[in-house]
C-alpha cells in the first residue's frame, strides 16, 4: 500500500451562494521517499490538496490515507496529534513567529512532546546544523535574509522528524540564488533522510527538482511527468 | 494548565507590542488601585459599625444632640448610671475636636478621669513612651499610632489642636478602631483647659455591661433613668453610636462601593480589548501553531495565560500602590468626634492579586474560544 493514498478525494467550499470546488474525485498514490511537485494554474486544487495532505483541512467526500491512517476520519484532537508526528509543514512566507528566535521558533514543535529541555536543545541544534543555519540560532527572523528565514522554516518543519514534509511554494519568495540552495536543502532531505517530499510550486526549475510532477486543472490530475533525478 | 516551558512564549507575546502592552498596564493599575483604595474604605467603616454580637460597651450621649460640642452631659450621672443593673462600669468622658464635620485630618482629645485609666488602657500596647510618663504630668496625652503616624508625632513632642495643647506621653496601639486616632488627656485637664470646657461637664459616658445579651436592655434603662432630667440621654451600644454620627461618611462609601465594581469592569474592558486586538492580530500565527500541531485547547489556554498575566501584573501594581498608601498614610475619615479608620491588610492585597488574576481568565475567555475554534485552511486563506 502507498504511503498516501487518495481515492475519489473531493473537497467543496460554500463561498456566498456558490459552491466551490477546488479538488474534484482525484486519484493519487504517493509512495514513501517519494519528491513529488504539484503544479497547474491558480485555483487548481494543489494547495488544497497540500492542506488536505497536511491534515489542515478535511475532504468533503472520498478517502484519504496516510501510513495507514484515514486521517479524514480524526477527531480534531487525534488530526492535531497526528500532523505533530507525521508532518512537516514548509511555507511560502515561513510563517516564523516574529517574537521567538530562530532556536526558539524551531524548538515550538518539540514543547509537544515529552522532552526535557536538554533533550530538545540538541533536537533544535541538530535541525539547525542540517539547515546549514546553526550560526544564526538567536536571532530574530527580521534579522535574516529571506533564504535564512525559510532554511529556519524547514528547519522547523524537520525537528520532530516526519516521514512527510508539504511545501507550499518554497521558494516562491525567493530570488533565483536562494531557491536554488533550498531546492538543494528539499533534495538532501529527500535522498539522504528519505523524506517524503510533496511540493507546489509554480516553478518548473524548482519541479524539475522532483521526482515527478503532476499537472492539476479545475480539481483534477490531467498529466504525470516523471523528471530525471538530478 | 501549561507547563512552565511554555512560560516564555506566553511573555514574549505579552511584550511584543510594548506600547499597548504598557498602556494596558497603567490602566488596570490605575483601576486596581482605586478598587482596593474603595475596599479599605469599605473594610474600616465594617470594622467600625458592624456589630459582632460579642459588644459590651454602651455609648450615653446627650439626647438630640449630634455633635461632641453641643452634649454637654453633667458629670455626677456617674453614679446613677453605676447603679443600674447590669452595669459593670462607667467612664465619664469629655471630647473635644478640631471638626466636627466629616474630614480626614481630625484631632480628638477623650478626656478620661485618671482613676479610669486602667480600664481604658487595658488594651493598649505602648509603641514609645509609658504609662510612668502620662502619670508624671497633668497635660500629658497617651495617642493612637495612626494620630502619631499622620501628625509625625512621638513621646515627648507637644500636641497642640482644638486650643489643646498637651505633651505626648506615648504613642499607643490599640484593636479599638477608634482608639487609633484619638488623644488620651487627663478628664480635669481638658474640662479646664478646652474651649467649652466646664468643671463637671462630660460629652458622653462609656459604660461596659457584664453580659452582652442585656447590653439593649441596659441602653432602655439608662434612658429611662434620665427621661425626667433637664439633660435626658440617648443610649446605644457603641458600634451602633458610630454608625450614627458616622452616618454621612457611611452613606458616602457606600456609594463608593459602585465605584469600586466600576473600577473592576473597566480592568476587565482594558485586558479583554488588548486580548482581542492581539489575537486579531495573530490569526496567521495561530493557524501556524495549529498547523504545528498545537491543539485548539492548548491555543486558548495560552491566550488566557496572556490575559492572566496582563492582569497580574497591572493588578500586582495598583494593588500594591493602593495597599502602600493606605498602610503608610494611616488615613481616617472623621465625623462628630467619631473616626473610621481607612483599613488595609494583607488579605486585602490578597483580594486584589486574586481579583485581577480572575478578570484576566474572563478577559481572555472568548477571544481564546474563538481562536481555538478557527479552522486552519480557513485562518490562512483569510489574512
Amino acid at each position: 500500500m502507498a504511503l498516501i493514498q487518495c481515492r475519489a478525494l473531493t473537497r467543496r467550499y460554500t463561498r456566498g451562494d456558490n459552491i466551490i470546488t477546488p479538488l474534484d474525485g482525484l486519484d493519487l498514490d504517493v509512495e514513501s521517499g517519494d519528491f513529488l511537485a504539484l503544479m497547474g494554474p491558480s485555483g487548481s486544487g494543489k494547495t488544497t490538496l497540500l492542506n488536505l495532505i497536511a491534515g489542515i483541512d478535511r475532504p468533503s467526500a472520498g478517502s484519504l490515507h496516510i501510513g495507514g491512517v484515514d486521517v479524514g476520519t480524526l477527531s480534531r484532537g487525534k488530526l492535531a496529534d497526528w500532523r505533530s508526528e507525521s508532518v512537516g509543514y514548509i511555507f511560502q512566507l515561513y510563517n516564523l513567529v516574529p517574537v521567538l528566535t530562530a532556536y526558539e521558533n524551531v524548538e515550538l514543535p518539540l514543547l509537544l512532546h515529552r522532552l526535557s529541555r536538554a533533550q530538545r536543545h540538541e533536537k533544535v541544534a541538530t535541525a539547525l546544523a542540517l539547515v546549514g543555519i546553526a550560526d544564526r540560532s538567536e536571532h530574530y527572523p527580521r534579522q535574516l535574509s529571506g533564504g535564512q528565514e525559510q532554511r529556519v522554516a524547514i528547519a522547523r518543519a524537520i525537528v520532530t522528524d516526519p516521514g512527510i514534509l508539504v511545501a507550499d511554494e518554497p521558494t516562491g519568495d525567493l530570488d533565483a540564488v536562494a531557491a536554488a540552495s533550498i531546492m538543494d536543502l528539499l533534495k538532501q532531505l529527500n535522498g539522504e533522510l528519505g523524506k517524503t517530499i510533496i511540493m507546489v510550486t509554480h516553478d518548473p526549475r524548482s519541479a524539475g527538482h522532483a521526482q515527478r510532477t503532476l499537472h492539476l486543472e479545475k480539481g483534477r490530475l490531467i498529466e504525470a511527468t516523471a523528471a530525471a533525478v538530478h | 494548565m501549561l507547563g512552565t516551558k511554555y512560560l516564555p512564549l506566553i511573555f514574549k507575546q505579552v511584550t511584543r507590542q510594548p506600547a499597548r502592552t504598557l498602556l494596558t498596564l497603567l490602566g488596570v493599575a490605575t483601576a486596581m488601585f482605586l478598587f482596593i483604595t474603595v475596599q479599605a474604605l469599605e473594610q474600616g467603616v465594617t470594622d467600625a459599625t458592624v456589630a459582632t454580637g460579642k459588644e459590651t460597651t454602651l455609648v450615653v450621649y446627650r439626647q438630640n444632640r449630634f455633635c461632641p460640642f453641643a452634649s454637654r452631659l453633667p458629670e455626677h450621672y456617674t453614679s446613677r448610671v453605676n447603679r443600674i443593673e447590669g452595669v459593670a462600669s462607667v467612664v465619664p468622658i469629655k471630647i473635644v475636636v478640631t471638626n466636627c464635620g466629616a474630614a480626614l485630618d481630625v484631632v480628638t482629645f477623650r478626656g478620661v478621669p485618671r482613676e479610669n485609666y486602667a480600664v481604658v488602657a487595658k488594651k493598649f500596647t505602648f509603641l514609645s513612651g509609658s504609662m510612668d510618663q502620662w502619670e508624671r504630668r497633668s497635660d500629658a496625652a497617651l495617642i493612637g499610632e495612626d494620630l502619631a503616624s499622620r501628625r509625625r508625632l512621638k513621646a515627648g513632642d507637644v500636641l497642640t489642636a482644638a486650643g489643646v495643647s498637651a505633651y505626648v506621653a506615648g504613642v499607643i496601639r490599640s484593636p479599638e478602631p477608634q482608639d487609633q486616632n484619638v488623644a488620651y488627656v487627663d478628664l480635669k485637664f481638658l474640662q479646664q483647659t478646652a474651649v467649652r470646657g466646664g468643671d463637671g461637664i462630660v460629652t458622653q459616658f462609656n459604660v461596659k455591661v457584664h453580659d452582652p445579651a442585656h447590653l439593649e436592655r441596659v441602653a432602655a434603662a439608662i434612658d429611662q433613668e434620665f427621661r425626667h432630667d433637664p439633660e435626658p440621654t440617648d443610649t446605644r451600644p457603641e458600634k451602633a453610636f458610630v454608625a450614627r454620627a458616622a452616618h454621612d461618611l457611611v452613606q458616602i462609601v457606600g456609594f463608593t462601593r459602585y465605584l469600586g465594581w466600576a473600577a473592576l469592569a473597566v480592568v476587565l474592558a482594558l485586558v479583554s480589548n488588548a486580548i482581542v486586538l492581539s489575537v486579531q492580530d495573530r490569526v496567521r500565527e495561530h493557524a501556524v501553531l495549529q498547523t504545528l500541531g498545537f491543539r485548539g485547547g492548548l491555543i486558548a489556554r495560552l491566550i488566557v495565560a496572556e490575559g492572566v498575566l496582563l492582569g497580574v501584573t497591572g493588578g500586582a501594581i495598583g494593588s500594591l500602590a493602593a495597599y502602600g498608601l493606605v498602610y503608610f498614610g494611616n488615613f481616617s475619615l472623621s465625623s462628630e468626634g467619631t473616626s473610621v479608620a481607612v483599613r488595609g491588610d494583607a488579605t486585602l492585597l490578597l483580594l486584589g492579586l486574586t481579583l485581577s488574576a480572575a478578570v484576566g481568565v474572563v478577559a481572555g475567555l472568548i477571544p481564546a474560544l474563538q481562536a481555538s475554534r478557527r479552522a486552519i485552511a480557513a485562518s490562512f486563506r483569510a489574512v
